[in-house]
């Protein structure tokens, strides 16, 4: 086909190349990355290898059209980003010789105000991605203060793209086949979210030749952090948690404190344990390989298989919402008296729970954005003395200065310990902060606050028991 | 539709068999079906948890009901609901409110000799009084915004009970769908209806003709072609109730089981009993096109017999599925498009769709308007207004002559 012109197209997250043999194709590209589509009698691959398939097409001294790119230079409307501490600087210096990679540093030490600074310096259209819906809202906001410009908003049923928006990973991954070449730039934030199986999509689907990874940690129980660097980039730069403590971050505590469960909670808990247990050895033995997954699948099936998923369910429900927990509550608030404090309740019941009882805010997904603003900015200048949360805030929320935080409930894995540690953690004078855990004594809830105190996170850390 | 959590499925020998409620097995559910309908239908006014809890207890006494087939039919319940949401943030207004008056009173505690904070019960009833309302009905709005304690508003319901039941039959085949990484369609009829609705859902098609008036459609995503992803899954569910108001189809669907990572294929066909809640596809797009089928009748004239819709014309992902396709008993065969009410824009894109298939032989009837006032009247034999079509035309004024088109159809053969 040598008389075709050469296009390259974005197709649907994909790329489209037409009026090229296959052996073009060949001398172009040398071998793999491109698939034959019948359906559209063209060559189809990622979107993701865009900047490596148009230096090729540059390189190969062929013309062809790129109508690829769909993204615009930004002006900033105002730029008041705060000036970079030392490492912070070489973060941004890593990231710009690069242009796509990940950049390492634990929560607290300022990743959003690389990730401004390098889109100040890009001006380029950019999509910051993020885990939740709050950290979405909240780049938002920080995009707003520091560069001054209003970015678009994609999720939370808004559909709103500008040359700058904010989205979710959930959102990223759904609408990425229809946005892939309007940014030239895309930010990942806490980008450990991202290698999942349709996550990655958000990564693969985009034409965007910059890319930015930010993570305190690269770490996946899966073992696909791996796939970072194909979906993003290298590691660029990495701080560890121990060079950011006693420096940008305050030195603290970790305190234990085992609760009991009522008498009457603890018959039942020991009854639904009895009930899940005896099932479980009875299926296993006929499928010593019998786990969870397969008592979900069968709970559909037989009613004894039923009852054993009601008695897990109710188990945990007493593990999270253990009265005691409250009184021991009531005992740190009243020990931390006059210090803003922040509690993680493990589920929506209890977060309620807690607020009800103590009528203080509580941040779960049902609030708004206002009322997020009013009960952050509350904590922070005083006007409320505690905040209640589900896992809502596990990641990267900006919180205000808290020394005080006490987790009730919730599962355990070394990245979210981090990051909840980091969160409570500010760098605040030289006041020590306490992280209080209250976990259900002789529950798995227990197991699972032993297995969180491995994470290094913890290291360097004191344990007391109350 | 219901969400990947609502699924119900087995798999057995490689087949994917969705959770099913039967006439001979679930007679019984008609029963239940009725009941659900009814809480919802004397519901309004109740929270949502209230609602789902009621639901969950018609089933209290079931055996042969697991929770997700439970959740699943409050899903669909839910879908067909209107629940209040508090626009004017009137519970968040109120946690404000009373979250600011408690915060000078921290911690609240459960006895009241200690030495910081402040009894539980004196503060919220000090707030009730000062809100003049009674602390249970506060307690009982400050979380009013929370989906499970939205109230129900207005439910629009499903026919009857038997309605509910297919709408759930249809939803889990679907859920089964949200896996799936390609879908096949053996079909013998409503070509149009269903690449029509397989273009809405946006899948990709491949099409290959399997013999007179049989073909069979692959319908995957752009990104198929690179690795097999679930990513179009949804589409494929969503394009479903479409497949099922059409007539004689088989389908099969290649479903990746997640936790095993090994494939099943979900197969369907239209005698599956399946009712989707489309409406069959229109017969006819005109009251010409139906006109002139009464008029040819069911025997061959001059040789030829009259199909409707009976051929697939496509090349890359366009397609072309003219109105109808004339077979000679001799094997020749001759498509022919009826353009009624047309726009010169609407007869520019058919002149395009005519270009792309200009290797067929394609007679376009096309209707001349009747003149009138006031409307800019473009008449087709007219110098401008008539776009070049590239296909051989037969004007009519209201309907369409057999004798003028079996006279082209003697010059195409010749």
């Amino acid at each position: 086909m040598p008389d075709d012109v050469v296009k390259l197209a974005f197709s649907a997250g994909t790329l489209v190349l037409e009026g090229v043999s296959r052996q073009g194709l060949a001398d172009i590209f040398g071998e793999g990355g491109w698939v034959w589509d019948r359906r559209v009698e063209a060559w189809r691959c990622d979107a993701i290898a865009y900047a490596a398939a148009s230096d090729r097409l540059r390189q190969s001294g062929s013309r062809w059209l790129d109508g690829v790119p769909a993204w615009q230079p930004v002006r900033w409307p105002r730029l008041a980003l705060h000036p970079l501490r030392e490492e912070q600087q070489a973060a941004v210096a890593a990231w710009t010789a690069a242009r796509h990679g990940t950049v390492v540093m634990p929560t607290g030490t300022g990743k959003t105000e690389v990730a401004l600074a390098i889109m100040a310096q890009t001006a380029l259209a950019t999509l910051v991605v993020a885990p939740v819906r709050d950290l979405m809202y909240q780049w938002q906001r920080r995009i707003l203060d520091g560069l001054g410009y209003d970015a678009g908003i994609i999720g939370d049923n808004v559909f709103n793209v500008h040359p700058v928006s904010v989205t979710t990973y959930d959102s990223a991954c759904i609408h990425m086949e229809r946005l892939g070449n309007r940014f030239g730039l895309v930010v990942f934030d806490e980008c450990h979210h991202l290698p999942g199986a349709i996550r990655r999509d958000a990564a693969r689907m985009s034409a965007a030749p910059m890319r930015l990874g930010l993570t305190a940690t690269l770490q996946r129980s899966d073992g696909r952090h791996a796939d970072l660097a194909e979906l993003i980039g290298p590691t660029l730069f990495e701080m560890p948690v121990s060079a950011a403590a006693g420096r940008s971050l305050a030195d603290y505590h970790v305190v234990r404190i085992p609760v009991h469960l009522s008498a009457e909670e603890e018959s039942r808990y020991r009854e639904l344990s009895r009930q899940l247990r005896d099932y479980m050895v009875d299926r296993r033995k006929t499928d010593p390989h019998y786990d969870w997954e397969d008592l979900c699948a069968e709970s559909g099936k037989t009613p004894e298989a039923r009852r054993a998923m009601r008695a897990y369910f109710a188990k945990k429900a007493i593990e999270d919402r253990a009265e005691e927990k409250l009184r021991v509550l009531e005992d740190l608030f009243q020990l931390h008296v006059g210090e803003p404090c922040l509690v993680f309740a493990g589920s929506n019941a209890m977060a309620r729970d807690v607020s009800r009882r103590f009528l203080v805010p509580c941040l779960l997904s049902h609030c708004g954005k206002k009322e997020r603003l009013d009960v952050l900015r509350g904590l922070e200048d005083g006007t409320y003395p505690a905040l209640v949360a589900n896992r809502v805030l596990d990641e990267g929320v900006d919180l205000p200065e808290v020394k005080v935080a006490v987790v009730l409930g919730g599962t355990a894995s070394s990245r979210q310990a981090k990051q909840r540690l980091g969160r409570v953690l500010r760098k605040s004078g030289n006041a020590k902060a306490v992280l209080y855990e209250v976990v259900s004594a002789g529950t798995n809830e227990e197991k699972r606050s032993r297995q969180r105190r491995k994470s290094d996170a913890y290291q360097g850390t004191r344990h007391r028991r109350l | 539709m219901l969400t990947r959590e609502h699924a119900i499925a087995d798999y057995e020998g490689g087949k994917v068999l969705p959770d099913r409620l039967t006439r001979l097995a679930h007679a019984h559910y008609v029963r239940y079906a009725e009941r659900m309908l009814r809480i919802y239908r004397l519901g309004v006014g109740q929270t949502r948890r209230e609602l789902h809890r009621a639901v969950a207890h018609v089933f209290a006494a079931e055996d042969d009901c697991p929770a997700r087939r439970i959740e699943a039919f409050t899903k669909l319940l839910d879908d067909k609901s209107e629940y209040e949401r508090d626009r004017r943030g009137k519970a968040a207004a109120l946690r404000r409110k009373v979250f600011r008056l408690a915060a000078s009173r921290h911690p609240l505690v459960r006895r009241g000799e200690r030495l910081f904070g402040r009894p539980e019960a004196e503060v919220k009833s000090e707030i009730a009084a000062r809100l003049e309302r009674a602390w249970d009905e506060i307690d009982g709005e400050l979380f009013a915004d929370v989906i499970e304690f939205q109230r129900l508003a207005r439910f629009e319901g499903y026919a009857d009970g038997p309605a509910l039941l297919a709408r759930y039959n249809v939803a889990q085949v679907q859920a089964a769908l949200f896996d799936a990484e390609s879908m096949t369609v053996w079909a013998g009829g409503d070509f149009k209806t269903i690449l029509r609705y397989a273009k809405l859902a946006r899948l990709m098609h491949t099409i290959t003709r399997r013999g007179q008036g049989q073909y069979v459609f692959r319908f995957d995503g752009p990104a198929s072609v690179l690795r097999a992803t679930r990513r179009y899954g949804a589409a494929m569910a969503r394009f479903l109730p479409a497949l099922l108001a059409c007539r004689d189809w088989r389908m099969h669907a290649l479903v990746r089981v997640r936790r095993r990572g090994w494939a099943a294929s979900l197969d369907l066909s239209s005698n599956d009993g399946l009712t989707s809640h489309l409406p069959p596809p229109e017969e006819f797009d005109s009251a010409v096109e139906a006109s002139f089928v009464a008029k040819w009748g069911p025997e061959p004239r001059e040789g030829w017999r009259l199909v409707r819709e009976g051929e697939v014309l496509f090349s890359r992902q366009k397609v072309f599925v003219p109105d109808f396709v004339f077979r000679h008993e001799d094997g020749c065969s001759v498509l022919m498009e009826i353009v009624g009410f047309w726009t010169p824009e609407y007869l520019e894109a058919k002149a395009a769709t005519l270009r792309e298939f200009r290797d067929h032989r394609i007679l376009l009837a096309v209707a001349r308007p009747a003149q009138s006032a006031g409307h800019p009247v473009y008449l087709p034999d007219g110098p401008a207004a008539m776009p070049e079509l590239p296909a051989e035309t037969i004007p009519y004024r209201t309907a369409l002559r057999i004798k003028d088109v079996l006279e082209r159809l003697g010059q195409r053969r010749g």
